[in-house]
C-alpha cells in the first residue's frame, strides 16, 4: 500500500531522473570496485614476492674508530683501494609476553628433558604454580658480508658532452686529466661510454683521485671550449657470504602459565632457577631466567 | 524498476565496503614487514643453535640486524707515518698547523700534518631472490676431517663432472654448515637441484648429500660518508734521509712531547719511502 502512495506522489519526468541518476551511480560505483580489485592485486603480488625475498634496508649508526695496525708491502693491489666491510646478520629475538618465562640452561640434554616432561610445578612463596615446557619458536634469519672498496686510482666522469667522435673525446679526457694544474695527474687509461657521457680515468699513481674529488667537478677542454664535468668516486659493492639460516633454541626454554602470579619478577626468576637446578626436578645447570609478569620483553638470542 | 536498481546499488555498495577493509588489511601488511615464518620456505634451511644470554630491550624499537667485524682500510703513501694519541684533542690541536718541523740534532725535517679520512658505510639496502645458476650443498655431518679448501675442490670436482649431473663450476663459497657453488650453465644448476640427493665422495667416506636452490643477495645501495678518524694523524711528505727505525724512534720522541704540541703516544707506524701501507681501523668496542 505504502509503495503505491509513494509512487503516486512521484511524477514520471523525477522517476526517469532518479533511475538515471542511480545508473550514474551504479557505474561510478562499479569503476571504484574495479579500482580497488586492481589495487588489491597489485598489493597481493608485491606481498607474494616480498615474502620470497628479504628486503633490508637498514641505517648503520655511527661508530667510534680505533686504530689497529699498518701492513707494509712493496707493491699490492689491495693498496690501491680504501676498503670498509662488515658483517651483517639478523638479529634473533623472543618477544616474551606476560605470564612467560625464558630460562637458559647449560646443557642442550637438560633443556630437552624439561621439554619432555612438559608440565612442572614450580613452589612459589604462597602457593605452588603450574607452568608448561615449551621450545622456543625463532625465526629465520639472513647474514652476509659487506665489502665496499673505494678506489685511490680510479674517478667517475659524467656529463660528458658529446659533440666529438668516440675517439677524440678520450683524448680530450686524458688531456685535460693529466694536468697538474687543475688537480690531474699522469692518466693510465680512459674508459669512456659515449652512448651514456661517462667515462672512468684510472691513474699512474694513488692518491691523485682523492686531489680531484675534493670539487664535484673538473675542467674538460674540447677544443676552444671549457665544459665542467661531474666527478664522483670509484666504489665497488660486494655481498659475500650471503645466507638464509632457520634460528632455532637447543638450551633455552619457554615456560608459559605465570599469568596469575603477582611478585616481583627477580624474586620470581630466583624460584624458577631454584626449582630447575634441581636434579630431581628434571632440571640442570642454569645460566639465566627471564620473566614478564607485567610488560613483555624482547630477548635477544645469540651465538 | 527503481527497486531492482536500489538493490543494485546496495549490493555494489555492499561490495565496495569488503573491497575496501580488505585493501586496508594488505596496506597494514605492507607496511609490516616480517621475516617470513619457517613453514613457507621451500628449501632446507641451515639451523644455527643460538641460546637467550640476558640481553633484553623493553620497547618497540627493536634493530633488525646487528653489524660486526668492521674493518676499515686506508691506504697510506711511502714516505708517511701514522701517529695514534690517547687523548684526541692532541690529534685535533696539532691538525690546525698543516706544516711542522721536526727536530734532529742540530736541523729539523719539515713534514705535513693531515687528518686520515676513513670510509665508512651509513645506509645498506640489500634485496634478494633465488639465483638460478647457484646451488646449496647441505647435510654435512659434524667430524668431518677435511679443511675449506679441500671440502670446496672435492665438491667442485664432484659437481664438475657432467656423469654426476653437474656441470662447470664458476663459483663457490663455504658458508656456515653448508656451500654454495656456482654454475656457468643454469640449467645444470637446475637439474642437480631435481636430482637433489646425492651420495658424494669426501675422503674416505661416500656421504649422503642434499641440493637445493640458493637464494642470494644483491647490495641495492651502499651510502658512504667519510668520517675522520679522532685519534690519530697522518705525518706525510717524510723526507727520506732517515732509516725506518730511526725515523720512529725520532717521530716518537717529537710527537710526545707537551711542548711541541703532542701528547702521550698510544701507537706509531712508519711506511718507509718506496714502499706502500695500509693502516687498518675497527670499531672501537662500545
Amino acid at each position: 500500500m505504502d509503495a503505491d502512495t509513494d509512487n503516486k506522489k512521484h511524477s514520471p519526468e523525477k522517476e526517469v531522473m532518479k533511475t538515471e541518476q542511480n545508473e550514474g551511480l551504479i557505474h561510478e560505483i562499479m569503476r571504484e570496485n574495479l579500482h580497488l580489485e586492481q589495487e588489491i592485486k597489485k598489493l597481493e603480488a608485491e606481498l607474494c614476492s616480498d615474502a620470497r625475498e628479504f628486503q633490508i634496508k637498514e641505517n648503520i649508526p655511527e661508530r667510534n674508530l680505533k686504530f689497529i695496525s699498518v701492513e707494509s708491502s712493496e707493491h699490492d693491489d689491495r693498496f690501491s683501494n680504501s676498503c670498509c666491510s662488515f658483517q651483517v646478520s639478523s638479529q634473533i629475538s623472543y618477544e616474551i609476553q606476560k605470564g612467560q618465562a625464558l630460562i637458559t640452561f647449560e646443557k642442550e640434554e637438560v633443556a630437552q628433558n624439561v621439554i619432555t616432561m612438559g608440565k612442572h610445578v614450580v613452589q612459589m612463596e604462597k602457593a605452588p604454580v603450574k607452568v608448561t615446557a615449551h621450545p622456543v619458536p625463532l625465526n629465520i634469519g639472513v647474514k652476509f658480508q659487506v665489502h665496499v672498496n673505494i678506489s685511490k686510482m680510479k674517478i667517475n666522469v659524467t656529463g660528458i658532452p658529446d659533440e666529438l667522435p668516440e675517439e677524440q673525446t678520450r683524448d680530450k679526457l686524458e688531456l685535460s686529466f693529466c694536468k697538474s694544474k687543475n688537480g690531474g695527474g699522469e692518466v693510465e687509461s680512459v674508459d669512456y661510454d659515449k652512448k651514456s657521457g661517462s667515462a672512468v680515468i684510472t691513474f699512474v699513481e694513488a692518491g691523485v683521485a682523492d686531489k680531484i674529488l675534493k670539487k664535484k667537478d673538473y675542467p674538460l677542454n674540447m677544443n676552444s671550449k671549457c665544459y665542467r664535468v661531474t666527478v664522483t668516486p670509484f666504489i665497488e659493492r660486494r655481498l659475500e657470504k650471503y645466507q638464509v639460516f632457520s634460528a632455532i633454541s637447543k638450551r633455552t626454554v619457554l615456560l608459559t602459565g605465570l599469568e596469575d602470579v603477582w611478585m616481583d619478577e627477580e624474586i620470581v626468576e630466583d624460584l624458577i632457577s631454584i626449582h630447575f637446578q634441581r636434579k630431581n626436578n628434571g632440571g640442570g645447570e642454569v645460566d639465566v631466567v627471564k620473566c614478564s609478569l607485567d610488560q613483555p620483553y624482547i630477548a635477544y638470542f645469540e651465538d | 524498476m527503481s527497486v531492482t536498481l536500489q538493490n543494485v546499488l546496495c549490493s555494489l555498495q555492499e561490495e565496495q565496503s569488503r573491497l575496501k577493509t580488505k585493501l586496508q588489511e594488505l596496506q597494514q601488511q605492507k607496511r609490516t614487514p616480517l621475516i617470513s615464518p619457517k613453514e613457507e620456505i621451500p628449501f632446507p634451511v641451515p639451523e644455527v643453535p643460538l641460546a637467550f644470554q640476558g640481553r633484553i630491550q623493553q620497547g618497540r624499537q627493536v634493530p633488525k640486524f646487528l653489524v660486526s667485524n668492521l674493518k676499515i682500510c686506508c691506504p697510506l703513501p711511502g714516505g708517511s707515518a701514522i701517529v695514534t694519541f690517547d687523548d684526541p684533542k692532541v690529534a685535533d690541536q696539532l691538525l690546525q698547523q698543516k706544516e711542522h718541523k721536526i727536530d734532529i740534532e742540530e736541523c729539523w725535517l719539515r713534514v705535513q700534518i693531515q687528518p686520515l679520512e676513513l670510509p665508512v658505510v651509513t645506509n645498506i639496502q640489500v634485496s634478494s631472490q633465488p639465483d638460478s645458476h647457484r646451488v646449496l650443498v647441505s647435510g654435512f655431518p659434524s667430524g668431518l676431517q677435511l679443511s675449506e679448501e679441500e671440502l670446496l675442490d672435492k665438491l667442485e670436482i664432484f659437481f664438475g663432472k657432467a656423469k654426476n649431473g653437474g656441470g662447470d663450476v664458476e663459483t663457490r663459497e663455504m658458508l656456515q654448515g653448508t656451500v654454495m657453488l656456482g654454475f656457468a650453465d643454469e640449467k645444470v644448476a637446475q637439474n642437480l637441484c631435481q636430482i637433489g640427493q646425492f651420495r658424494v665422495p669426501l675422503g674416505r667416506q661416500q656421504v649422503p648429500l642434499r641440493v637445493s636452490p640458493y637464494v642470494s643477495g644483491e647490495i641495492q645501495q651502499a651510502k658512504i660518508k667519510f668520517q675522520q678518524a679522532l685519534h690519530s694523524v697522518l705525518v706525510t711528505n717524510i723526507p727520506d734521509i732517515l732509516d725506518a727505525q730511526e725515523l720512529h724512534d725520532i717521530l716518537a720522541i717529537h710527537f710526545q712531547k707537551p711542548t711541541r704540541g703532542g701528547g702521550e703516544v698510544e701507537a706509531l707506524s712508519v711506511v718507509p719511502s718506496g714502499q706502500q701501507g695500509l693502516a687498518v681501523f675497527t670499531s672501537s668496542s662500545s
